[in-house]
């Protein structure tokens, strides 16, 4: 049994978890209030966390400006896609690492596992000129295909596996003599079974896609294909300088969906993390 | 229902030889034990018989058909696992249903069926509960109406009840046993508890290392057991041991000289291993003395351990003698319940 904390103790780690809060509430904090705020109060010291005025302009300005609503849905539609790609490959390929016994799966699983070491600048040069190859530049498939294949789907392959490594064998023995082929067990058994470390995968896939940043600058040149992390870069002035009210109300717009998603599915997350081992 | 027969039937993991080779015929409805200490092979016969595990030589046969490169699917067999193996996500009767489904079976077909066997089982009220809302035992049954639902060949049990906490495992002891006699469907059924083996089997096969120690029918196990082994592992307390010589005047064991059978009369001067159950000693002032050492009072029968020449035993008693340690009292070994083994490859003498 736990020992319960004295009263004292209890408000000194209360105290201390609200101090620890600041660094993580602060910038939303900041990026909400300040996308209603004049310019001038933006920057003004000390930073006011309740605004004086509010101008609620901005965010008519947001859609003004650009096409956000198409950019907003272009951010949806490829993340929508990336994500379930990367389910049906990582769990498909997490599996077959946990559970098919072949010739070097071990040693296969630590060479696709190189691909999380190899950061995504060194790779998006011979990327682009694949796809400039293939015709592909300036549309969507770079930002839909790379993720499917590359570290982000090498990563989820990982949790994915995890998760089946735990699943008990006699689950699977039952199917066979259940009458249960190697597909079926993988579709009616280890897969439902799966939800916490599919949800996870899920969660942090959509939100890989929807933050993702430098591949679209590389790979798309034209507004109305942009997605929303390259749409905020601009809410710019004739001299290139932010219009930093109207951006910071666009990337309130942009955090609103993650923001939604991670409350909803929060549980889900922690649970698909713990069963990886990445979590203590 | 079917006959299963083992002919020569081998496994090796690489260079391990885990199954030396067993012949084994299994008739139509009987329920046969495989009992033996953990690795000795019994489990993985088991799965070999299931189509679990590759099988490296020999021929398993189930109903007259080979079934040595069929899928577990293909040939007819219900398994019970150790851990029940139910799945997480499905129903009490999705569960059960869930192998009928597979097979093509239609929807009335299944839930008839599902129905017929909660109703022996007594899960009729479950069946819209998951595993994780049911207890051991719920889970145990739910385990065996999935096996019993599709009517199979031969039944495969793996240590179903080690799970299950002791009074429990009486009772669904019990229950197996009398879903047997109902059902009369060939059962191979896997334990390392000689005394499920004894209550429940029809046919016990002892295995040690891989190998076959002996089979036959639970009570020819323990008033004639093949070897040493046999002798020890069957039984609870177990046989008595003490080393020693057959001499024209009797065994002498350390300390102490212990009448013998006639029929071992045969092996005069040879080294031997005599065995006596501990309910085999009768009290008796004319008998040889034994210092006791522990007095276990069990209600119906008081265990004993005492030392007799230099080696300690175990005696039990039914009748209520007042006994304490330290103190002497004198007994025989029964005649007829003696049992000699050769000192070195342990085989049965008399």
């Amino acid at each position: 049994m736990k020992a319960e904390l004295s009263p004292r103790m209890q408000v000194f780690l209360y105290g201390l978890l609200c101090v620890l809060l600041v660094p993580f509430v602060f910038p939303t904090w900041w990026m909400v209030t300040s996308s209603v705020k004049p310019i001038s109060d933006i920057f003004a010291f000390p930073p006011q966390l309740v605004p004086e005025s509010y101008d609620w302009t901005t965010y008519s300005k947001v859609f003004e400006l650009q096409p956000f609503v198409k950019q907003y849905w272009n951010s949806a539609y490829i993340a929508a896609l990336v994500t379930v790609g990367t389910m049906v490959v990582s769990s498909m390929a997490g599996y077959a690492f946990a559970r098919i016994r072949f010739p070097f799966a071990n040693t296969i699983f630590m060479v696709v596992l190189l691909g999380l070491l190899i950061p995504s600048e060194v790779t998006i040069v011979p990327l682009f000129q694949m796809f400039l190859k293939a015709g592909m530049v300036n549309t969507h498939w770079p930002l839909i295909l790379v993720p499917i294949f590359g570290a982000p789907s090498v990563f989820a392959t990982f949790v994915m596996r995890q998760f089946f490594i735990a699943l008990p064998a006699e689950l699977e023995e039952a199917a066979r003599v259940d009458g249960l082929g190697r597909f079926k067990i993988f579709r009616k058994i280890a897969l439902p079974l799966a939800r916490p470390a599919l949800a996870s995968v899920a969660i942090f896939t959509f939100l890989h896609s929807w933050n993702l940043y430098l591949e679209p600058i590389v790979f798309l040149s034209s507004a109305d294909k942009f997605t929303l992390p390259q749409a905020l870069t601009q809410y710019t002035d004739a001299y290139g300088g932010p219009m930093w009210n109207i951006q910071l109300a666009a990337a309130t717009l942009t955090a609103l969906p993650v923001l939604i998603v991670f409350i909803i599915a929060q549980k889900q997350f922690v649970e698909g993390l713990a069963h990886t081992g990445l979590k203590g | 229902m079917a006959e299963v027969t083992l002919s020569n039937v081998r496994k090796s993991y690489g260079a391990v030889d885990i199954i030396h080779g067993i012949d084994l015929g299994i008739t139509d409805g009987e329920f046969v034990v495989l009992v033996g200490p953990s690795g000795c092979g019994k489990s993985t016969l088991l799965r070999m018989i299931a189509g679990l595990e590759t099988i490296t030589g020999g021929e398993v046969k189930i109903g007259g058909r080979v079934v040595n490169d069929l899928d577990p699917k293909d040939r007819d067999i219900a398994m019970v696992f150790q851990n029940y193996a139910l799945y997480p996500h499905m129903t009490v009767a999705t569960n059960m249903g869930f192998s009928l489904e597979h097979r093509g079976g239609s929807k009335a077909e299944i839930a008839e069926r599902v129905k017929w066997a909660a109703d022996i089982l007594g899960l009729a009220p479950l069946l819209d509960r998951y595993p994780r809302q049911l207890s051991g035992g719920q889970r145990q049954r739910v385990a065996m109406g999935r096996a019993i639902v599709r009517d199979p060949k031969v039944f495969l049990f793996d240590e179903p009840l080690s799970n299950l906490d002791a009074k429990l495992r009486v009772v669904m002891r019990g229950e197996i046993k009398s879903l047997h006699q109902r059902l009369k469907t060939t059962t191979i059924y896997v334990t390392h508890d000689q005394v499920e083996a004894m209550t429940m089997a029809d046919k016990i096969v002892v295995l040690n290392g891989g190998r076959v120690e002996q089979i036959g029918a639970p009570l020819d196990l323990y008033d004639r057991p093949a070897n040493q082994f046999v002798a020890g592992f069957i039984g609870s307390p177990s046989m008595n041991f003490l080393t020693g010589t057959i001499t024209s005047e009797g065994f002498t064991a350390p300390g102490v000289m212990l009448p013998i059978p006639e029929t071992a009369l045969g092996h005069m001067g040879r080294k031997a291993v005599y065995g006596i159950r501990p309910e085999h000693f009768a009290l008796d002032e004319t008998g040889v003395p034994a210092e006791i050492v522990l007095v276990e009072p069990m209600g119906s029968e008081t265990q004993v351990t005492m030392k007799l020449g230099e080696t300690l035993v175990t005696g039990v008693f039914r009748e209520r003698v007042s006994l304490s340690p330290g103190a002497t009292i004198r007994m025989w070994p029964e005649l007829n319940n003696i049992h000699l083994f050769a000192a070195d490859d342990g085989q049965r003498l008399n």
